[in-house]
Protein backbone atom coordinates (compact mmCIF):
# COMPACT_ATOMS: atom_id res chain seq x y z
CA UNK A 1 0.00 0.00 0.00
CA UNK A 2 1.54 3.39 -0.94
CA UNK A 3 2.02 5.56 2.16
CA UNK A 4 -0.75 8.22 2.02
CA UNK A 5 0.79 10.76 4.72
CA UNK A 6 2.79 13.71 3.81
CA UNK A 7 6.36 13.92 4.22
CA UNK A 8 7.56 13.76 7.59
CA UNK A 9 9.57 16.90 9.23
CA UNK A 10 11.40 16.42 12.45
CA UNK A 11 10.81 19.37 14.74
CA UNK A 12 13.67 21.43 16.98
CA UNK A 13 12.33 23.97 19.49
CA UNK A 14 14.39 26.35 21.51
CA UNK A 15 12.64 27.42 24.98
CA UNK A 16 15.06 30.44 26.07
CA UNK A 17 17.42 32.48 24.96
CA UNK A 18 21.18 30.76 25.16
CA UNK A 19 19.96 27.54 25.27
CA UNK A 20 20.59 25.02 22.44
CA UNK A 21 17.49 23.26 20.28
CA UNK A 22 16.14 20.38 21.60
CA UNK A 23 14.49 18.00 18.86
CA UNK A 24 10.98 17.57 20.41
CA UNK A 25 9.01 15.39 17.73
CA UNK A 26 8.10 15.20 14.13
CA UNK A 27 4.85 16.43 12.63
CA UNK A 28 3.52 15.56 8.85
CA UNK A 29 3.23 18.24 6.33
CA UNK A 30 3.18 19.04 2.48
CA UNK A 31 5.55 21.99 2.80
CA UNK A 32 7.57 23.23 4.97
CA UNK A 33 6.17 26.71 5.73
CA UNK A 34 3.13 24.27 6.60
CA UNK A 35 5.69 22.05 8.95
CA UNK A 36 6.76 24.97 10.65
CA UNK A 37 2.48 26.00 11.32
CA UNK A 38 2.24 22.33 12.19
CA UNK A 39 4.68 21.77 14.79
CA UNK A 40 3.43 25.01 16.21
CA UNK A 41 0.27 24.05 17.17
CA UNK A 42 1.19 20.60 17.92
CA UNK A 43 4.48 21.26 20.47
CA UNK A 44 4.57 25.23 21.51
CA UNK A 45 0.90 25.73 22.46
CA UNK A 46 1.84 25.09 26.35
CA UNK A 47 5.24 25.39 26.42
CA UNK A 48 7.65 28.57 25.72
CA UNK A 49 9.30 28.69 22.38
CA UNK A 50 11.27 31.29 21.19
CA UNK A 51 12.27 29.68 17.74
CA UNK A 52 11.47 26.55 16.04
CA UNK A 53 13.05 24.71 13.33
CA UNK A 54 11.83 21.99 11.18
CA UNK A 55 13.58 19.85 8.20
CA UNK A 56 12.59 16.89 6.28
CA UNK A 57 13.09 13.61 7.91
CA UNK A 58 14.74 12.57 4.97
CA UNK A 59 17.25 15.10 4.77
CA UNK A 60 18.57 14.16 7.94
CA UNK A 61 21.27 11.41 8.85
CA UNK A 62 19.63 9.92 12.13
CA UNK A 63 21.96 7.02 13.32
CA UNK A 64 21.99 5.60 17.37
CA UNK A 65 25.34 4.76 18.88
CA UNK A 66 25.16 1.15 18.64
CA UNK A 67 25.00 2.14 14.75
CA UNK A 68 27.66 4.59 15.17
CA UNK A 69 29.86 2.35 16.54
CA UNK A 70 29.37 -0.50 13.70
CA UNK A 71 29.85 2.25 11.48
CA UNK A 72 33.03 2.76 9.35
CA UNK A 73 33.35 6.64 8.71
CA UNK A 74 34.27 7.70 5.40
CA UNK A 75 37.87 7.55 4.51
CA UNK A 76 40.96 10.62 4.15
CA UNK A 77 38.28 13.01 6.04
CA UNK A 78 39.55 16.34 4.62
CA UNK A 79 39.90 19.17 7.57
CA UNK A 80 36.71 20.92 6.75
CA UNK A 81 33.93 20.89 3.48
CA UNK A 82 31.61 23.53 2.03
CA UNK A 83 28.25 22.78 3.94
CA UNK A 84 27.30 23.77 6.87
CA UNK A 85 25.62 20.49 9.60
CA UNK A 86 23.92 21.15 12.56
CA UNK A 87 24.42 17.90 15.05
CA UNK A 88 21.96 16.64 18.11
CA UNK A 89 22.95 14.35 20.12
CA UNK A 90 21.10 12.53 22.72
CA UNK A 91 22.89 11.40 25.96
CA UNK A 92 20.40 10.72 28.69
CA UNK A 93 18.12 7.85 27.51
CA UNK A 94 15.08 9.22 28.61
CA UNK A 95 15.67 12.65 27.29
CA UNK A 96 15.66 14.34 23.87
CA UNK A 97 18.42 15.33 21.50
CA UNK A 98 19.81 18.48 21.74
CA UNK A 99 22.02 20.48 19.65
CA UNK A 100 25.48 19.88 20.70
CA UNK A 101 27.32 22.23 17.71
CA UNK A 102 27.95 23.12 13.97
CA UNK A 103 30.34 21.15 11.59
CA UNK A 104 31.35 22.42 8.30
CA UNK A 105 31.82 19.24 5.99
CA UNK A 106 31.01 17.76 2.55
CA UNK A 107 28.48 15.44 3.17
CA UNK A 108 26.17 14.05 6.50
CA UNK A 109 28.60 11.51 6.56
CA UNK A 110 31.81 13.49 6.69
CA UNK A 111 29.84 15.35 8.97
CA UNK A 112 29.24 12.58 11.66
CA UNK A 113 32.77 11.70 11.01
CA UNK A 114 34.26 15.19 11.90
CA UNK A 115 31.28 15.64 14.67
CA UNK A 116 32.33 12.44 16.39
CA UNK A 117 36.02 13.39 17.14
CA UNK A 118 34.34 17.46 17.91
CA UNK A 119 31.99 16.02 20.36
CA UNK A 120 33.52 13.72 22.51
CA UNK A 121 30.92 12.77 24.68
CA UNK A 122 31.31 10.08 27.91
CA UNK A 123 29.75 8.01 28.10
CA UNK A 124 28.65 8.06 24.03
CA UNK A 125 25.45 9.58 23.02
CA UNK A 126 22.44 6.94 22.36
CA UNK A 127 21.56 8.77 19.09
CA UNK A 128 23.09 11.41 16.64
CA UNK A 129 21.19 13.44 14.00
CA UNK A 130 23.25 15.66 11.42
CA UNK A 131 20.87 18.16 9.95
CA UNK A 132 22.13 19.97 6.92
CA UNK A 133 21.72 24.16 7.10
CA UNK A 134 19.98 24.05 3.67
CA UNK A 135 17.46 21.61 4.76
CA UNK A 136 16.37 23.85 7.94
CA UNK A 137 13.19 25.94 7.71
CA UNK A 138 12.73 28.42 11.08
CA UNK A 139 10.60 30.44 12.30
CA UNK A 140 11.54 34.57 12.44
CA UNK A 141 11.84 37.01 15.29
CA UNK A 142 8.79 38.55 13.85
CA UNK A 143 6.26 34.72 14.23
CA UNK A 144 7.36 34.74 18.07
CA UNK A 145 4.57 36.80 18.80
CA UNK A 146 1.49 35.83 16.55
CA UNK A 147 2.62 32.24 16.52
CA UNK A 148 4.21 31.85 20.11
CA UNK A 149 3.55 34.44 22.51
CA UNK A 150 -0.24 34.33 21.45
CA UNK A 151 0.05 30.53 23.83
CA UNK A 152 1.26 32.03 26.29
CA UNK A 153 -0.95 33.65 28.81
CA UNK A 154 -3.95 30.62 28.07
CA UNK A 155 -5.55 29.37 30.92
CA UNK A 156 -4.91 25.87 31.04
CA UNK A 157 -6.08 23.23 33.19
CA UNK A 158 -4.53 19.73 33.81
CA UNK A 159 -7.44 17.14 34.00
CA UNK A 160 -7.36 16.47 37.67
CA UNK A 161 -8.48 19.88 37.91
CA UNK A 162 -11.77 18.82 38.07
CA UNK A 163 -11.91 15.99 40.08
CA UNK A 164 -14.34 13.94 37.83
CA UNK A 165 -13.06 10.47 39.01
CA UNK A 166 -13.74 12.26 43.32
CA UNK A 167 -16.83 13.88 41.68
CA UNK A 168 -18.50 11.07 40.05
CA UNK A 169 -17.42 7.94 42.78
CA UNK A 170 -19.56 10.21 45.42
CA UNK A 171 -22.04 10.66 43.02
CA UNK A 172 -22.53 7.06 42.66
CA UNK A 173 -21.82 6.53 46.51
CA UNK A 174 -24.90 8.96 46.90
CA UNK A 175 -27.12 7.24 44.12
CA UNK A 176 -26.34 3.91 46.24
CA UNK A 177 -27.30 5.24 49.30
CA UNK A 178 -30.28 6.56 48.24
CA UNK B 1 -20.28 55.84 30.12
CA UNK B 2 -23.98 56.46 30.77
CA UNK B 3 -26.42 53.46 30.96
CA UNK B 4 -28.11 54.08 27.73
CA UNK B 5 -24.62 53.97 25.91
CA UNK B 6 -23.45 50.48 28.10
CA UNK B 7 -26.41 48.71 27.38
CA UNK B 8 -26.24 49.62 23.28
CA UNK B 9 -22.18 48.54 23.01
CA UNK B 10 -23.56 45.22 25.26
CA UNK B 11 -25.90 44.61 22.77
CA UNK B 12 -22.80 45.19 19.44
CA UNK B 13 -20.53 42.86 21.32
CA UNK B 14 -23.33 40.05 21.58
CA UNK B 15 -23.10 40.19 17.68
CA UNK B 16 -19.85 39.85 17.69
CA UNK B 17 -19.83 37.32 20.93
CA UNK B 18 -22.34 34.99 19.20
CA UNK B 19 -20.19 34.94 16.06
CA UNK B 20 -16.99 33.37 17.47
CA UNK B 21 -19.27 31.03 19.38
CA UNK B 22 -20.94 29.73 16.78
CA UNK B 23 -18.32 29.61 14.86
CA UNK B 24 -15.98 28.03 17.14
CA UNK B 25 -18.36 25.14 17.65
CA UNK B 26 -18.61 24.65 13.95
CA UNK B 27 -14.92 24.30 14.08
CA UNK B 28 -15.05 22.08 16.85
CA UNK B 29 -17.37 19.55 14.73
CA UNK B 30 -13.88 18.67 12.75
CA UNK B 31 -12.38 17.15 15.67
CA UNK B 32 -11.11 13.98 15.30
CA UNK B 33 -12.47 14.04 11.28
CA UNK B 34 -9.95 16.48 9.60
CA UNK B 35 -7.80 14.98 6.68
CA UNK B 36 -4.27 14.46 8.59
CA UNK B 37 -3.65 14.62 13.13
CA UNK B 38 -1.88 17.68 12.84
CA UNK B 39 -4.61 19.33 10.71
CA UNK B 40 -6.94 18.00 13.35
CA UNK B 41 -4.96 19.60 16.50
CA UNK B 42 -4.29 23.04 14.67
CA UNK B 43 -8.05 22.92 13.72
CA UNK B 44 -9.63 22.36 17.29
CA UNK B 45 -7.11 24.61 19.02
CA UNK B 46 -8.70 27.79 16.21
CA UNK B 47 -12.04 26.25 17.62
CA UNK B 48 -10.90 26.92 20.98
CA UNK B 49 -9.45 29.92 20.48
CA UNK B 50 -13.16 31.00 18.56
CA UNK B 51 -15.00 29.73 21.61
CA UNK B 52 -12.46 31.60 24.40
CA UNK B 53 -13.13 34.92 22.35
CA UNK B 54 -16.78 34.72 22.73
CA UNK B 55 -15.89 33.89 26.47
CA UNK B 56 -14.23 37.55 26.50
CA UNK B 57 -16.82 38.92 24.79
CA UNK B 58 -19.28 37.29 26.97
CA UNK B 59 -17.99 38.36 29.67
CA UNK B 60 -17.87 42.16 28.69
CA UNK B 61 -21.31 41.99 28.38
CA UNK B 62 -21.91 40.90 31.78
CA UNK B 63 -20.04 43.89 33.30
CA UNK B 64 -21.46 46.71 30.93
CA UNK B 65 -25.11 45.27 31.57
CA UNK B 66 -24.09 45.14 35.43
CA UNK B 67 -24.41 40.99 35.64
CA UNK B 68 -22.08 38.40 36.88
CA UNK B 69 -19.28 37.80 34.84
CA UNK B 70 -18.92 34.45 35.82
CA UNK B 71 -22.07 32.99 35.15
CA UNK B 72 -23.86 35.20 32.84
CA UNK B 73 -22.07 34.45 29.80
CA UNK B 74 -23.44 30.60 30.79
CA UNK B 75 -26.58 32.35 30.85
CA UNK B 76 -26.49 33.83 27.40
CA UNK B 77 -24.98 30.59 25.72
CA UNK B 78 -26.77 27.50 27.03
CA UNK B 79 -30.22 29.73 27.77
CA UNK B 80 -30.81 31.73 24.91
CA UNK B 81 -33.43 30.66 21.99
CA UNK B 82 -31.98 30.70 18.47
CA UNK B 83 -34.33 33.89 17.84
CA UNK B 84 -32.18 35.53 20.28
CA UNK B 85 -29.01 34.81 19.04
CA UNK B 86 -27.64 37.60 16.82
CA UNK B 87 -25.01 35.70 14.93
CA UNK B 88 -24.59 36.13 10.75
CA UNK B 89 -25.42 32.92 8.80
CA UNK B 90 -22.18 32.49 8.02
CA UNK B 91 -21.04 30.66 10.74
CA UNK B 92 -24.11 28.98 11.36
CA UNK B 93 -23.81 26.30 8.50
CA UNK B 94 -22.59 22.94 8.88
CA UNK B 95 -19.17 22.16 8.64
CA UNK B 96 -19.65 21.23 4.69
CA UNK B 97 -15.78 19.86 3.04
CA UNK B 98 -12.90 20.69 4.14
CA UNK B 99 -12.76 23.55 1.78
CA UNK B 100 -15.37 25.14 3.32
CA UNK B 101 -14.67 25.28 6.79
CA UNK B 102 -10.86 26.40 5.72
CA UNK B 103 -12.88 29.16 3.34
CA UNK B 104 -15.24 30.62 6.19
CA UNK B 105 -12.89 30.37 8.73
CA UNK B 106 -10.69 32.84 6.30
CA UNK B 107 -13.49 34.83 5.47
CA UNK B 108 -13.96 35.32 8.97
CA UNK B 109 -10.62 35.46 9.98
CA UNK B 110 -9.22 38.45 7.99
CA UNK B 111 -12.79 40.19 8.93
CA UNK B 112 -12.73 39.69 12.91
CA UNK B 113 -9.07 41.12 12.98
CA UNK B 114 -10.00 44.11 10.67
CA UNK B 115 -12.73 44.85 13.05
CA UNK B 116 -10.13 43.75 15.99
CA UNK B 117 -7.77 46.53 15.07
CA UNK B 118 -10.51 48.99 15.19
CA UNK B 119 -11.71 48.02 18.64
CA UNK B 120 -8.36 47.78 20.04
CA UNK B 121 -8.87 51.91 19.68
CA UNK B 122 -11.65 51.72 21.12
CA UNK B 123 -12.55 54.79 24.40
CA UNK B 124 -13.77 51.61 26.48
CA UNK B 125 -10.69 50.41 28.13
CA UNK B 126 -11.29 47.07 29.17
CA UNK B 127 -12.99 46.36 25.14
CA UNK B 128 -9.54 47.87 23.96
CA UNK B 129 -7.70 45.16 25.93
CA UNK B 130 -9.51 42.32 25.09
CA UNK B 131 -9.03 43.72 21.67
CA UNK B 132 -5.45 43.84 22.01
CA UNK B 133 -4.87 40.27 23.15
CA UNK B 134 -7.36 38.88 21.20
CA UNK B 135 -5.74 40.39 17.81
CA UNK B 136 -2.37 38.46 18.37
CA UNK B 137 -3.99 35.41 17.83
CA UNK B 138 -6.16 36.18 14.80
CA UNK B 139 -2.75 37.51 13.14
CA UNK B 140 -1.85 33.37 13.97
CA UNK B 141 -5.08 31.84 12.75
CA UNK B 142 -5.32 34.18 9.53
CA UNK B 143 -1.85 32.69 8.75
CA UNK B 144 -2.98 29.52 8.82
CA UNK B 145 -6.03 29.59 6.65
CA UNK B 146 -4.40 31.25 4.23
CA UNK B 147 -1.79 28.61 3.97
CA UNK B 148 -4.44 26.50 3.24
CA UNK B 149 -6.86 29.00 0.49
CA UNK B 150 -3.39 29.01 -1.54
CA UNK B 151 -2.56 25.21 -1.24
CA UNK B 152 -6.26 23.89 -2.04
CA UNK B 153 -6.71 26.90 -4.90
CA UNK B 154 -3.79 26.13 -6.25
CA UNK B 155 -3.55 22.26 -5.70
CA UNK B 156 -5.24 19.77 -7.97
CA UNK B 157 -8.19 20.35 -10.26
CA UNK B 158 -10.39 19.01 -7.34
CA UNK B 159 -9.27 20.51 -4.42
CA UNK B 160 -9.37 24.09 -7.06
CA UNK B 161 -13.55 23.06 -7.79
CA UNK B 162 -14.02 22.84 -4.10
CA UNK B 163 -12.53 25.61 -3.20
CA UNK B 164 -14.53 27.92 -5.67
CA UNK B 165 -17.45 25.85 -4.85
CA UNK B 166 -17.22 26.85 -1.06
CA UNK B 167 -16.72 30.50 -2.64
CA UNK B 168 -19.58 30.87 -4.56
CA UNK B 169 -21.76 29.73 -1.97
CA UNK B 170 -19.55 31.78 1.20
CA UNK B 171 -19.51 34.75 -0.40
CA UNK B 172 -22.88 36.68 0.08
CA UNK B 173 -23.57 35.55 3.20
CA UNK B 174 -19.79 36.73 4.49
CA UNK B 175 -21.22 40.16 3.41
CA UNK B 176 -23.34 40.13 6.45
CA UNK B 177 -20.13 40.81 8.61
CA UNK B 178 -19.97 44.09 7.47
CA UNK B 179 -23.80 45.32 7.82
CA UNK B 180 -23.82 47.70 10.19
CA UNK B 181 -24.39 46.43 14.54
CA UNK B 182 -27.55 47.69 16.60
CA UNK B 183 -26.87 51.06 17.39
CA UNK B 184 -23.21 51.64 15.54
CA UNK B 185 -24.17 55.45 14.36
CA UNK B 186 -23.67 55.98 18.54
CA UNK B 187 -21.46 53.92 19.12
CA UNK B 188 -19.08 55.08 16.50
CA UNK B 189 -19.40 58.55 17.28
CA UNK B 190 -18.57 57.79 20.68
CA UNK B 191 -15.47 56.10 19.66
CA UNK B 192 -16.47 52.86 21.33
CA UNK B 193 -16.30 50.36 18.01
CA UNK B 194 -14.75 51.07 14.41
CA UNK B 195 -17.28 51.81 11.67
CA UNK B 196 -18.44 48.41 9.57
CA UNK B 197 -18.19 50.01 5.98
CA UNK B 198 -14.92 50.76 5.76
CA UNK B 199 -14.10 47.33 6.80
CA UNK B 200 -16.12 46.22 4.51
CA UNK B 201 -13.85 47.87 2.09
CA UNK B 202 -10.66 47.06 3.64
CA UNK B 203 -11.57 43.57 3.63
CA UNK B 204 -12.84 43.83 0.20
CA UNK B 205 -10.03 44.95 -0.95
CA UNK B 206 -7.72 42.04 0.88
CA UNK B 207 -9.17 39.28 0.74
CA UNK B 208 -9.74 39.74 -2.84
CA UNK B 209 -6.26 40.02 -3.77
CA UNK B 210 -5.66 36.69 -1.98
CA UNK B 211 -8.32 34.89 -3.47
CA UNK B 212 -6.93 36.09 -6.71
CA UNK B 213 -3.11 34.18 -6.10
CA UNK B 214 -5.06 31.76 -4.92
CA UNK B 215 -6.68 31.37 -8.50
CA UNK B 216 -10.26 32.28 -7.17
CA UNK B 217 -12.97 34.60 -8.20
CA UNK B 218 -15.40 35.63 -5.97
CA UNK B 219 -19.18 35.77 -7.21
CA UNK B 220 -21.81 38.51 -7.91
CA UNK B 221 -22.88 39.24 -4.28
CA UNK B 222 -26.09 38.41 -4.44
CA UNK B 223 -28.99 38.99 -1.31
CA UNK B 224 -27.44 39.49 1.87
CA UNK B 225 -29.47 38.63 5.12
CA UNK B 226 -30.43 42.03 6.65
CA UNK B 227 -30.90 41.13 9.81
CA UNK B 228 -28.89 39.47 12.82
CA UNK B 229 -32.46 37.88 13.86
CA UNK B 230 -33.01 36.30 10.99
CA UNK B 231 -31.53 32.54 10.89
CA UNK B 232 -31.21 29.74 9.02
CA UNK B 233 -32.40 26.32 10.14
CA UNK B 234 -28.92 24.78 10.77
CA UNK B 235 -28.91 27.14 14.02
CA UNK B 236 -31.33 25.53 15.77
CA UNK B 237 -30.21 22.37 15.29
CA UNK B 238 -26.17 23.33 16.64
CA UNK B 239 -27.87 25.18 19.59
CA UNK B 240 -29.98 22.23 20.64
CA UNK B 241 -26.59 20.25 20.93
CA UNK B 242 -24.88 23.01 22.58
CA UNK B 243 -27.31 23.10 25.00
CA UNK B 244 -28.56 19.87 25.97
CA UNK B 245 -26.34 19.28 28.76
CA UNK B 246 -27.10 22.58 30.54
CA UNK B 247 -30.48 22.44 30.09
CA UNK B 248 -30.95 18.76 31.10
CA UNK B 249 -30.03 19.94 34.71
CA UNK B 250 -30.23 24.21 34.85
CA UNK B 251 -29.78 23.88 38.29
CA UNK B 252 -26.36 22.06 38.37
CA UNK B 253 -23.19 23.68 39.01
CA UNK B 254 -20.14 23.08 37.04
Amino acid sequence: MPDTQWSRYHVFLQSKENEPHLEVGSVHAPDPEMALQNARDVFVRRPDCLSLWVAPADQILHMTGQEVDNWSPPEDLPAEGPNLYHVFCKTVSAGTAELAGEVRAGTRAEALAAALSRFPFKPPPFTWMVVPEAAITRSTEEDVGPMFAAARDKPFRQSSYYHVISEMRAARKKQDGG
Amino acid sequence: MNDPLKLALAEALLCLADDELVLGHRDSEWCGHAPIIEEDIAFANIALDEIGHAALWYREIAALRGQDRDSYPDQLIYFRLAADYCCVQLVEYPPGDWAFSMLRQYLFDSAELLRLQGLAESRHAPLAQVAQKVVREEIYHLRHTRAWITRLGLGTEESHRRMQDALDLLWTPAQQMFMPLPKEELLVEEGLLPESQPLREAWDEQVRSHLQEAGLQPPAVGEIPQSRRSHTPHLEVLLRELQSVARSDPQAEW
